[in-house]
């Protein structure tokens, strides 16, 4: 089904993601920048998720873009060159699922995503903390492990929840055995970061004793990678403190995921909060790449591009 | 691109640090500011010049940021000394959102329009940056390349214990040029290649020319993000950025020799050293102002 935009989603954001695209097929964090791979997957989600008719060369060159960036292992690259995937191979593979051309290059890349393992919870650096005077400056599970932003670092919220997004986007039968795993131990690493008093920072809900704040960003991302459990209480606790802090938020990139993720929730946005629209034709340092797409996203009412897809006659739709 | 040949802290000259004292942002800064450049004769004119903030979160009550006064100030001050572009930067480690960073500071109220002036250096374009110090694991950064191309690198820090390394200032604070558009929230690739020696590594390849350390509200404690506002009233100047920050160090009553990073710093990138510093302006006894440091760093106070 194809959503219905709105005008802002339309006149502005859709409007500036084409425009930005590179003649390569990318897109880079800014209109004239170099395409990379994040830039690249952010505005492919926006633009299939709310795609015209005229925008299926534009988005048939991303996806080109996207394959011949992928490595040989499988991953991504935050950036041309570098020869070492990161946290971008989520979200390729993420997008490249409505790519009817890119099965293997979405099974090589969620095959990356299974076996990527940060270095903070093997079982050598456990028994290291155990034993180490400073265990308890940081009290977080360490047996619960996600997913670094780059390989043989530690677990954070948001490449975790990038992943959990890509494997849940995911039909069962195309996961590598070891997804339902890591899934599991990515979703119980997200609970166990929570900041106390709900939301998500980074990853440090406690420092030397003092609680972490939590801030927009991560929490809502995490929120929506456990938005399949929302009785949880890690889930209401977050939520409200999402509600409870809308109105101090000053950034567009901020205000535009705590809309997706209110909206994913059933949560209606709360009366007198901030105006999107204000935000974006405000917004300094120029508008980004990231922040149009996800603008445009939070315009979709049907949130295809949340949605898990289900694989019938050997094609992939949303289920 | 720019010039970065090391060399040996012995065969260097004196480094000169001017003091300066500024009891709040409410404070004549640009005066001073440009009174206490004068005396380094930097070669700015027609330049373009990057000043690197140290915008690490929301900071409404603006005290774990570079005060925007001190940015204004900065930023006025070269433009007069006849700099042709001045561009405040940074990435901040912990949130992606700086944009909102930025506005919690209200950033734009001091500058005005922010559209040209301001660089988000986790998502500028990068270029490979081999190291050729190695004191850290890490052979090789993809850098901004707004940092990389700019005439004239100023780093300016505000005065912070840190929680991991000691203290955080002049070098410190070029951790914030490593993109986290390339290495994420934060930048645990450094922390993983030890915080230390990353710090040498990064400072070796993107030498800042200048520094200006905001001292007027510092930090004690649990910082840099969690710690107590300390009122130290200084703003700190020198084109040696070791010097500045040994020179920070004992301002804060802490013996620089002592912090790893500053120790290592003292061989290849400036002097450590009291003898081979030669300060100006406010007298040390004038200034220091001991600050609380974390257990984990007893041995560095003084």
């Amino acid at each position: 089904m194809e959503a219905e935009p709105n005008s802002l989603a339309e006149s502005v954001c859709l409007h500036f993601l084409r425009e930005a695209q590179n003649a390569d097929g990318g897109w880079g964090f800014h209109p004239g920048s170099e395409s990379r791979a994040e830039g690249t997957c952010w505005a492919l989600l926006a633009l299939i998720e709310l795609a015209q008719t005229d925008d299926s060369e534009t988005i048939r060159s991303g996806f080109r873009f996207l394959r011949a960036a992928q490595l040989r292992d499988g991953s991504w690259p935050s950036t041309p060159g570098e020869q070492t995937g990161c946290w971008v191979t989520s979200l390729a593979s993420w997008v490249l699922l409505a790519d009817p051309d890119s099965p293997k290059a979405v099974a090589a890349g969620l095959d990356w995503i299974c076996k990527d393992w940060p270095r903070d919870g093997t079982l050598w650096r456990r028994l290291l903390v155990r034993f180490s005077s400073d265990r308890h400056l940081s009290p977080i599970n360490m047996a619960y492990r996600g997913w670094g932003w780059t390989p043989g670092t530690a677990s954070w919220v948001e490449p975790t929840a990038f992943a959990l997004l890509t494997l849940q986007k995911c039909p069962q039968e195309l996961l590598p055995r070891m997804a339902r795993h890591r899934r599991d131990l990515g979703e119980a690493m997200l609970r166990d970061r929570m900041c106390p008093v709900g939301g998500w920072n980074c990853g440090n809900p406690r420092v030397y004793g003092v609680a972490g704040e939590a801030l927009v960003m991560p929490t809502v991302w995490a929120l929506l990678a456990l938005r399949q459990q929302p009785e949880k209480r890690e889930n209401s606790l977050s939520l409200a403190w999402l509600e409870g802090n809308i109105p101090h938020i000053s950034g567009a990139a901020s205000l535009v995921l705590a809309q997706i993720c209110l909206a994913s929730y059933g949560r209606k946005w709360p009366v007198g909060a901030p105006d999107l629209h204000d935000f974006i034709s405000r917004s300094e340092p120029p508008q980004n790449v990231q922040v149009m797409a996800w603008a445009s996203l939070a315009s979709s009412t049907t949130r295809d591009w949340l949605r898990p897809k289900s694989k019938v006659g050997g094609i992939l739709i949303d289920a | 691109m720019r010039e970065r040949s090391l060399i040996p802290s012995f065969q260097r000259p004196p480094s000169k640090v001017v003091i300066r004292r500024a009891a709040d942002y409410h404070h004549d800064l640009a005066s001073l500011v440009l009174e206490s450049l004068s005396e380094f004769q930097l070669p700015v004119k027609g330049k373009t010049v990057l000043l690197k903030a140290n915008l690490v979160g929301l900071d409404p009550h603006r005290i774990m940021n570079t005060h925007p006064a001190v940015i204004a100030a900065a930023r006025d001050s070269f433009l007069r000394l006849g700099a042709s572009e001045v561009f405040i930067g940074d990435g901040p480690a912990m949130d992606r959102d700086t944009e909102a960073i930025v506005e919690s500071i209200r950033l734009r109220e001091y500058i005005g329009r922010l559209a040209h002036a301001f660089v988000d250096l986790n998502i500028d374009d990068v270029e490979r940056v081999y190291f050729q110090t190695h004191a850290s694991r890490l052979k090789e950064l993809y850098l901004p390349k707004t940092v990389l191309g700019v005439d004239f690198l100023v780093s300016m820090p505000k005065l912070k214990t840190h929680h991991w390394a000691g203290v955080t200032l002049s070098l410190k604070n070029m951790f914030g040029i490593v993109p986290g558009g390339c290495y994420g929230w934060p930048k645990n690739v450094l922390h993983w290649a030890g915080i230390d020696r990353a710090i040498l590594d990064i400072n070796a390849a993107a030498r800042p020319d200048f520094a200006i350390v905001d001292g007027i509200m510092g930090m004690e404690g649990n910082g840099p993000i969690q710690g107590e506002p300390k009122a130290c009233g200084v703003l700190v100047f020198g084109s040696d950025p070791v010097a500045v920050d040994a020179t920070c160090c004992r301002i804060m009553g802490l013996i620089p020799e002592r912090v790893k990073y500053l120790a290592g710093a003292g061989t290849l990138l400036g002097h450590v050293q009291a003898e081979k510093i030669q300060q100006l302006g406010e007298s040390m006894a004038s200034v220091r102002t001991p600050f609380a440091v974390l257990k984990a760093f007893a041995h560095v106070a003084g």
